[in-house]
């Protein structure tokens, strides 16, 4: 009974621990996810009763679709760029927050704040500080640069999302690294201090690698975010001016529901999963294999 | 040792019970529906995917319920950027579908075999004419039409009163241009150019496919042409006269200096606060209009014209048709449930409610003659005018789900110099070309 | 060297102190603007208030069945919550101290399975759940915000379960404690700030959640606080002032757990450290 090596042993231990999570997961994610791969392969409109078995048909179809590939090289644009930003400020945040300065409380929640907006509001409200109130400012004080909205310019348009993105991000970020910074144990560092090491030592050394679980998750989180981002997308710009700025998720989502080709929209989604799955995987097994037992 | 067996007890007791309570609903839903069929109590439900009249639906189906006391009606909104097609897809799939459901024309042929057949419905002969078409498959109604829904330059009077413009004289591509330029005159931009894709794509650029003849059935056959291939646009006079108003109201455009960054409610404001003359839109936007009104309420429409030969098919008629399209389910909902929602559909047309409904609360045109009820709101009262003296051109509504975002995004190229008309010729020709 | 401190004192909070103001702004600003009409939200984007009223909030109040989707919405987020940090604790700390080949794959699968669109599996999820009778109940929600948040919980978990010395339980094992003691006692009072992590991106995550409430939850009095905010757009346009007020009211009460959550892992820092 309480033995842990035999069979029945490790078999209950694992139900108690991981069983409830385990079925869980399998039953709401693995199974209908194995569903809707099969699907891909049926001429299943989403609508209609019966649907017949086509093989590769819809999988060819998004080899064709030069829309998709189109809109994944803009994403991967997309998500170069806020993946790099919204670490780089988040950790640094983290850092600047966790050293015991007045307020950081205050600073803490203010920097989360932008995480508590969801979705298509959130799209909604930057859509009006870019195209309403950024263009007031810019009028009444003769900055041409905000003059015309950054939505209406394809250009502009890409960095709107990213600013949001950032903006969203940083903050539910920085609270990841924060719990990073606190987990470092505080002795090492005070032997360390006591050694002699200054601040930049000290990062470099003990610091950085005993965070590098904080960046396996922050990493894939925002890897995760960015392929996936469609609500603030659908609201801010839409994919426009005229589909410049359709990020991929959009583009899928159309397929699958605007265009009103189901099987090829469910392949297309694979497809962008197999593809952000590759990548992530290979973040985390390295960052993974960098991390440290304490 | 014995406490962590006690711990695991509970937790799987717990795991178990919220396992079964799961159930236990289930249990409950197959009571419920046996009793509605044995008792004389119906519940249905409606999908409502015209944001801007949820409440008013809402309070029509409790005054609906006083008028019928077993029959209650729960309305189902749909979330902004959800398309009523993808709900509807989710809902079957889920096995909720609702009882009665509000779709786009172009959704109905996809989903007509769950529905009804509806062709003897009391309503079917009171429809104006060609209201039914759209909600039809195979000649048979499957659908009810809910509102008529028109759109053109609706024009600010206030402000073309002091132009010295009377509106009832434009009718040449020639009269627009002049009509512009008195109201410049005065200091007023001519006119507002919404750049939503929606708007150039779906409402304006239809026109191409409504005007190239009286015949009916003509759009359609136009489509079969460019679906084939067979359409060349640049000889095509129709498209020439169309492209050649669209310069003229980008040139007349308040928004001219940087036309994408316009946007639906600051178009409303600027036509209500005589600010601006015109404005491509249909009658759905009065009340963001009215929000902002200091003419009176004095608004009506002008079409769009599209040649500078007064008699041209199109320079005299606007474009009006039934927008959406409400049918009933077979699949999900019982025998019961489904003549309550037809019911429900009888009260909007023959009761005294549920008239008032459609005209006075929603504002609304309805599809139906019977209906006398006098429209208050400005613009709807243009469009009714309008289809009176069957000055209206049935509005297209067999055109593919993605047709305004794709050709939309292209004349968005166009309104803000980054193609020409040939290019847009050969993206609009490509895109039905590539249709499935 | 203390001056040179103060000066990088005084750096720091400028700098900590701008960007705070450039990421509350547009939040200030969607304060400011909900007490305003809709139509001078548009037209007056930056000017305060002409009439200061709290007319969009009482009507938000009374469109979004407030206190009715207030508790569905605690309810729904504090249990699923709860059963997401006992499972994935539990499932995380296994998969560390046991280096069990399938625990591998398990946790591999998990960490893949946060990559898959939920569009690919909305259909199908909805499909399956319709046709055994599990829809619209708060219980089948909870559990599948179980099925969903459990792969974020455990990556999070397994991370940090590692900075957690072994010796600690292996003292506590020899001192006769068994395993499950050994976690709950030792094991998981110290994983504090992660747990206070997942809790608050928990939290966050299932309040703010509107996809799947819209899909499993159909009749009106199970709807969420998300789910009520559907009032304010129509079909081409968004009643600003009334979608400001109706926002406002649904994070209220986040913003307040996480300010009290704050404290909690304040409480957790002072307890490792003496600076």
């Amino acid at each position: 009974m309480g033995n842990e090596k035999s069979f029945w042993g490790k078999f209950k231990t694992f139900s108690i621990y991981a069983g409830p999570s385990t079925f869980a997961f399998l039953t709401v994610m693995i199974i209908p996810f194995i569903y809707g791969v099969y699907l891909t392969f049926t001429s299943w409109d989403g609508l209609s009763e019966i649907h017949k078995f086509i093989g590769f048909e819809n999988y060819i179809a998004v080899f064709k679709d030069t829309e998709f590939w189109t809109s994944l090289g803009f994403t991967g644009w997309y998500v170069l760029a806020t993946v790099i930003i919204t670490n780089a400020i988040a950790f640094l945040l983290a850092y600047v927050l966790t050293t015991g300065m007045k307020g950081q409380n205050i600073y803490r929640a203010g920097f989360f704040t932008p995480n508590l907006i969801g979705g298509i509001i959130l799209g909604f409200i930057w859509k009006f500080v870019f195209s309403n109130i950024l263009v007031y400012i810019g009028e009444n004080f003769n900055l041409p640069f905000f003059e015309t909205s950054w939505l209406a310019d394809p250009k502009k348009a890409f960095w709107t999302l990213v600013i949001v993105a950032v903006w969203q991000y940083s903050g539910y970020m920085m609270i990841i690294y924060v719990a990073g910074f606190m987990n470092v144990p505080k002795d090492i560092l005070e032997a360390a201090s006591i050694d002699g090491a200054n601040g930049f030592k000290k990062m470099k050394s003990i610091i950085l690698p005993m965070m590098i679980p904080s960046f396996t998750v922050c990493l894939f989180l925002s890897l995760q975010r960015g392929f996936m981002a469609y609500e603030v997308n659908l609201a801010l710009t839409g994919g426009g001016p005229y589909k410049t700025t359709e990020l991929i998720s959009m583009h899928v989502y159309n397929k699958a529901f605007l265009s009103q080709q189901y099987g090829v929209g469910q392949a297309e989604a694979l497809i962008l999963f197999i593809i952000v799955a590759t990548i992530t995987l290979i973040q985390v097994s390295i960052t993974k294999k960098m991390e440290v037992e304490a | 040792m014995k406490r962590r067996k006690i711990l695991s007890l509970i937790i799987t007791v717990v795991l178990a019970t919220s396992l079964l309570a799961g159930c236990g609903t289930k249990a409950k839903t197959d009571d419920t529906k046996a009793a509605i069929a044995t008792d004389k109590a119906v519940k249905i439900t409606m999908l409502n995917t015209k944001g801007e009249i949820l409440t008013q639906l809402e309070a029509a189906a409790k005054v609906f319920t006083t008028e019928n006391p077993n029959i209650t009606v729960e309305i189902i909104p749909v979330a902004a950027g959800v398309s009523p097609f993808q709900k509807i897809s989710t809902m079957y799939a889920a096995g909720n579908a609702p009882t009665l459901a509000m779709l786009d024309p172009n959704d109905i042929p996809k989903v007509a075999d769950k529905f009804a057949d509806l062709s003897a419905e009391k309503w079917v002969k009171d429809a104006s004419a060609g209201t039914l078409d759209a909600g039809s498959v195979n000649g048979k109604v499957m659908s009810f039409p809910l509102a008529i829904e028109g759109y053109g330059l609706i024009y600010n009077k206030v402000v073309l009163d002091k132009a010295k413009v009377d509106p009832s004289t434009i009718k040449t591509t020639k009269d627009l241009e002049a009509a512009f330029a008195k109201v410049q005159a005065t200091g007023v931009a001519p006119m507002v150019l919404s750049p939503m894709d929606w708007s150039l794509g779906a409402h304006f650029l239809t026109t191409l496919y409504m005007d190239q003849s009286k015949e009916v059935g003509s759009p359609e056959k136009f489509i079969g042409e460019l679906k084939a291939g067979k359409v060349d646009l640049s000889t095509n006079t129709v498209f020439n006269g169309l492209m050649t108003t669209f310069d003229v109201l980008k040139a007349n455009n308040l928004d001219k200096k940087s036309p994408l960054a316009g946007v639906y409610e600051k178009a409303a404001e600027h036509l209500g606060k005589g600010e601006a003359g015109f404005w491509f839109m249909g009658n759905w936007a009065w009340p963001d209009i009215k929000k902002f009104d200091t003419a009176n309420g004095q608004y009506g429409f002008i079409p769009v014209p599209i040649s500078n030969n007064a008699d041209d098919y199109g320079n005299s008629q606007i474009y009006a048709g039934s927008s959406k399209f409400i049918g009933v389910d077979t699949k999900n909902n019982d025998a019961n449930q489904q003549a309550a929602g037809k019911k429900f559909l009888e009260w909007l047309v023959y009761s005294e409610s549920g008239q008032d409904t459609l005209v006075n609360k929603c504002s609304l045109v309805p599809a139906f003659s019977n209906i006398k009820l006098e429209i208050k709101d400005p613009l709807g009262k243009s469009i009714n005018q309008y289809l009176t003296d069957k000055r209206a051109i049935p509005t297209i509504a067999t055109l593919p789900g993605d047709h305004w975002a794709q050709v939309g995004a292209s004349m968005q190229k166009y309104l803000d110099g980054k193609s020409d008309k040939k290019a847009l010729a050969t993206d609009i020709q490509n895109y039905w070309k590539n249709i499935k | 060297m203390k001056k040179q401190k103060l000066i990088a004192n005084i750096i720091k909070t400028i700098v900590v102190c701008g960007l705070l103001v450039l990421y509350i702004v547009p939040f200030i600003f969607v304060v400011v603007n909900s007490f305003k009409e809709s139509k001078d939200v548009t037209a007056n984007p930056l000017a305060l208030p002409a009439n200061f009223s709290f007319d969009n909030y009482v009507e938000a109040f009374k469109v979004m069945n407030y206190s009715n989707a207030f508790m569905n919405t605690l309810i729904i987020t504090l249990v699923s919550v709860a059963i997401i940090i006992i499972c994935a604790s539990m499932t995380a700390y296994i998969m560390v101290r046991k280096k069990w080949k399938i625990t591998k794959y398990l946790f591999f699968i998990m960490v893949i399975s946060m990559i898959i669109p939920f569009q690919a599996i909305m259909i199908p999820l909805v499909k399956i759940y319709g046709s055994i009778g599990m829809l619209n109940s708060k219980w089948a929600l909870m559990y599948m915000y179980l099925g969903f948040g459990v792969s974020l919980a455990v990556f999070m978990y397994h991370g940090f379960i590692k900075s957690i010395p072994m010796e600690l339980e292996e003292a506590a094992m020899i001192d006769g404690a068994t395993r499950f003691q050994t976690f709950w006692k030792i094991v998981f009072p110290l994983m504090k700030p992660t747990t206070m992590t997942i809790v608050t991106l928990d939290v966050l995550w299932i309040w703010n959640d509107f996809l799947l409430p819209s899909l499993v939850l159909v009749s009106s009095d199970e709807r969420t606080l998300q789910l009520s905010t559907y009032y304010f757009s129509g079909t081409y346009s968004v009643n600003y002032g009334l979608s400001m007020a109706g926002l406002m009211l649904s994070i209220l009460p986040v913003l307040i757990i996480y300010l009290f959550l704050q404290k909690g892992i304040i409480g957790g820092v002072l307890q490792g450290s003496i600076k």
